[in-house]
């Protein structure tokens, strides 16, 4: 292998790599990239034997070939070499990487060793074609909501579930619920009605971070063991998690005892800075009284001191007094995309719902922390 | 099926020798042979992942090939499957685990996720997966018979018995098997008795009696667990007592359980007793050693995990008074082998059920053991250590150390000692003798774990 290649393409391309954990005690080979230089690019892969990422970057080949290389070393050299243009030769066991200046000889391991990479089963295959910025919005409004559960391992990841031709991002950890809607008819799917597949949260994660600087359309697909993400440059392939998802709309609360709508920032700066004061677990208290008028934000934490913040609110139904984990409220919050915010509250067995009255795409269970 | 677990285990040895350690672990771990066609001589395997399913197929596939054929040369070719997490008993996030600050208990959770919205009936309570034998079959005829003929046959089913022999899971199931016959007729309710008093006491304090009436009484079925707990708090009795009438008298089911006899509960009214007591009242007692057995047979099944005859004997032989306690050992054993992978044999379950049974015992004197057998049998510490021969202090004495060797593990001669200066052989005798004895004697049986139970109770 022999190839000339910029520097800056290649560092980009080995950032898309850097998410992939590169460490097992098992399989030493895991710690290596490989690169393969083929049809005007080369090819970079990583793997940590649950994600597999390919990223293409273009370059000169002068001779075709694979090698496999120590991730790190190679990162190292190429983010501190100064020179714009890299050579990277193979002589024998030892891959050459050289400037005008600068020669560095690194020792790799036969490709042969390094994991093949698996591919979508073709027969069960079914597509779907998202515009990028969809779908990793989609992503990151649900997947704080999702958790690392060995207990429950179906609720760790994000739900992508197709549903009367709207396509549904849903994550929970058991106390709250994110669900996020994008209507379908202009998406290019092959998808059934009521389909659905659970990504691991890992995998999200590394698909809004890989992905958040294209634009464009991204092309997802599945047999329903595996997923495949995959833009011009770049492909992603992760197992699925097996299991059902519980029955979400069971949980998302149609009554409510308390409806508030208040101004989404001032509510959310209230939060913050009451929630310096808040105790271990979080907590702060949401209380209205008799004159429906004014919503009272309190924490109080035995060692520190305690606080309140009062807010002019629209209220409609009951009084009100509810404490919630401040960190749970705030995560909804934020991907709530109009000024005002809707909030359902329910009394403390119920869970209640966070909403902009606008955009009903989003939503936001959350439950409460029972008083006392 | 054994013989293709035979064979793999043969084929794995070889390929061991053939490559890394790393390699081995990485590509074989979990792998199995899942089927074996004769006609054709295909043999299907089945890897951990995907990447173990390319990697095994592109690198492997003729050393494979010619390991299987030296094993058994009528297989020509070899398939292979990505078998499912389940199957593959791995944790899936044991690289990227990261601990995330779990919610404390008091943060709510959804319970729908577990349980029926609308019933609070869990799903996996039903009559199918409820073991039936001698100490219950009773309690699960009448049960059955009460959802078969909702509101006629037993009204109200009182059903009690010890904690952890099936109680809840029985009550449950009556109400599943009720939601599934009559799908969303019939208005199914399950409440544990603390939740019913929280709703009285809520009612009270937010002034909103009227919808604990209307939220109570218009239920077909009443499933109420562990009524002791309303004992002495008035108002809730009250207000049970009330809901009660009514439901009775529209001729709805009422379904309660209790840890002890209606009777026996201190703190209940008059009134609520006489009412228990004009139902139907069954007990659940302890299981015998058979029926131990199947349960554990059953559990086991549920979660996909063996283990040898001889282990399931000695769970069901060493744990006497809960079934939860069994549930407990099996996933203490279940979680051992995961960490070990490997077989338990017979002396690794016994440490780990003397642990979990030792939380128990730890502080318990043979003063105590002595004290409570004569408590018990009502005979004085003189009889019991003296040399009379006569029957009613014979078995007292024989029960008493055979509990210290039992619970306490105490040694024959210390025991001969502590039983009035005896030898050690009688003492032998004695506990080879009711160790026997409990197995054919039920009713010796329950005295014994009534015995334990009160030692367990008091520790001085």
């Amino acid at each position: 292998m022999n190839v000339i290649i910029l520097k800056n393409n290649l560092k980009e391309g080995l950032s898309i790599l850097s998410g992939i954990k590169k460490e097992s005690s098992q399989l030493p080979v895991l710690k290596n990239i490989l690169l393969e230089a083929r049809d005007d690019k080369v090819y970079v892969t990583a793997t940590d034997l649950e994600i597999a990422v390919v990223h293409g970057i273009p370059a000169k080949i002068l001779e075709k070939g694979s090698v496999a290389i120590p991730f790190s070393v190679f990162l190292q050299i190429i983010q501190n070499v100064s020179s714009e243009r890299i050579h990277l030769e193979k002589e024998g066991n030892v891959l050459r990487v050289y400037t005008d200046n600068y020669t560095a000889k690194i020792a790799t391991t036969p490709p042969d060793d390094f994991p093949i990479i698996p591919s979508i089963e073709e027969s069960k295959k079914q597509h779907v074609v998202f515009d990028i910025n969809t779908l990793l919005d989609g992503f990151s409004s649900v997947m704080n909501a999702s958790q690392m559960s060995d207990f429950r391992p179906e609720l760790s990841g994000v739900l992508l579930h197709m549903l009367h031709s709207t396509f549904r991002f849903v994550a929970t950890d058991s106390f709250r619920l994110a669900k996020k809607e994008y209507i379908g008819k202009k998406i290019d799917t092959s998808f059934q009605d009521d389909d659905s597949f659970i990504i691991p949260l890992k995998t999200v994660q590394e698909v809004v971070r890989i992905f958040s600087n294209e634009k464009g359309t991204l092309r997802i697909d599945c047999d329903m063991r595996q997923v495949l993400f995959e833009t011009e440059s770049t492909t992603l392939i992760s197992r699925l998690i097996e299991g059902n998802f519980p029955d979400y709309e069971l949980v998302i609360p149609k009554e409510f005892d308390t409806k508030v709508t208040c101004n989404k920032d001032e509510f959310v700066s209230a939060l913050k800075v009451v929630s310096s004061l808040s105790n271990r677990l979080h907590e702060v208290k949401l209380e209205i009284d008799e004159d429906l008028k004014h919503m009272k934000l309190l924490s109080s934490s035995h060692e520190v001191g305690e606080s309140e913040h009062l807010l002019t609110v629209k209220v409609e139904g009951k009084p009100l007094s509810l404490s919630f984990n401040w960190k749970f409220l705030f995560d909804g919050l934020k991907h709530v995309s109009s000024d005002t915010v809707f909030f359902g509250f329910n009394s403390e067995q119920k869970p209640s719902l966070i909403q902009s009255p606008q955009d009903e795409t989003y939503l936001y269970v959350i439950t409460s922390i029972k008083s006392g | 099926m054994d013989d293709l677990k035979t064979l793999w285990q043969q084929a794995l040895a070889d390929i061991e020798l053939h490559i890394s350690k790393a390699n081995f672990l990485t590509w074989f771990k979990n792998s199995k042979l899942v089927e074996k066609n004769d006609d054709t001589g295909a043999v299907v395997i089945g890897v951990s992942s995907h990447f173990a399913k390319e990697w095994i197929q592109g690198k492997y596939n003729k050393v494979l090939l010619d390991i299987l054929q030296n094993i058994d040369d009528t297989i020509t070719r070899i398939e292979y499957i990505v078998l499912s997490s389940k199957e593959v008993e791995k944790k899936l996030f044991e690289k990227t685990k990261k601990v995330k600050e779990q919610p404390s208990g008091n943060q709510v959770g959804f319970i729908e996720f577990s349980a029926d919205p609308e019933t609070n009936l869990h799903p996996r309570y039903v009559f199918d997966s409820f073991v039936v034998g001698s100490s219950n079959e009773l309690a699960y005829a009448a049960s059955s018979a009460v959802s078969r003929e909702v509101g006629k046959r037993y009204n109200p089913l009182f059903v009690y018995g010890s904690t952890g022999l099936g109680k809840t899971h029985l009550i449950q199931a009556i109400g599943n098997e009720i939601v599934r016959v009559h799908k969303k007729r019939k208005k199914v309710k399950y409440v544990p008795s603390e939740r019913f008093v929280n709703d009285v006491v809520w009612a009270i304090r937010s002034r909103r009696m009227d919808d604990i009436k209307s939220k109570y009484r218009n239920i077909d079925v009443l499933i109420i667990d562990d009524i002791q707990f309303i004992g002495g708090k008035e108002r809730s009795e009250e207000e049970f007592f009330h809901t009660f009438n009514i439901l009775y008298q529209n001729n709805k089911q009422i379904i309660i359980s209790s840890d002890r006899p209606p009777a026996a509960i201190p703190t209940l009214e008059e009134r609520l007793r006489s009412r228990f007591e004009g139902g139907m009242i069954v007990d659940i007692t302890y299981p015998d050693y058979e029926m131990k057995l199947a349960i554990i047979k059953n559990k086991l099944q549920e979660k996909g995990f063996s283990l040898s005859d001889e282990v399931c004997g000695l769970i069901a032989s060493k744990i006497q008074r809960n079934v939860r306690e069994i549930e407990g050992v099996l996933n203490k054993l279940y979680f051992y082998k995961e960490l070990k992978n490997s077989d338990i044999d017979i002396r690794t379950a016994e440490d780990i059920i003397t642990n979990t049974l030792q939380q128990n015992t730890v502080h318990i004197q043979p003063q105590q053991i002595i004290q409570t057998v004569e408590d018990f049998f009502e005979v004085s510490h003189a009889d019991l250590i003296n040399k009379s021969r006569r029957k009613e202090i014979v078995l007292p004495r024989q029960i008493a150390m055979f509990l210290m060797r039992d619970m306490l593990g105490m040694s024959y001669p210390d025991i001969g000692d502590k039983m009035g200066k005896r030898d050690h052989t009688t003492a032998i005798h004695s506990y080879d003798k009711i160790s026997k004895e409990i197995m054919k004697n039920k009713s010796l049986n329950q005295k014994v774990i009534l015995i334990k139970e009160q030692i367990q109770k008091n520790p001085s």
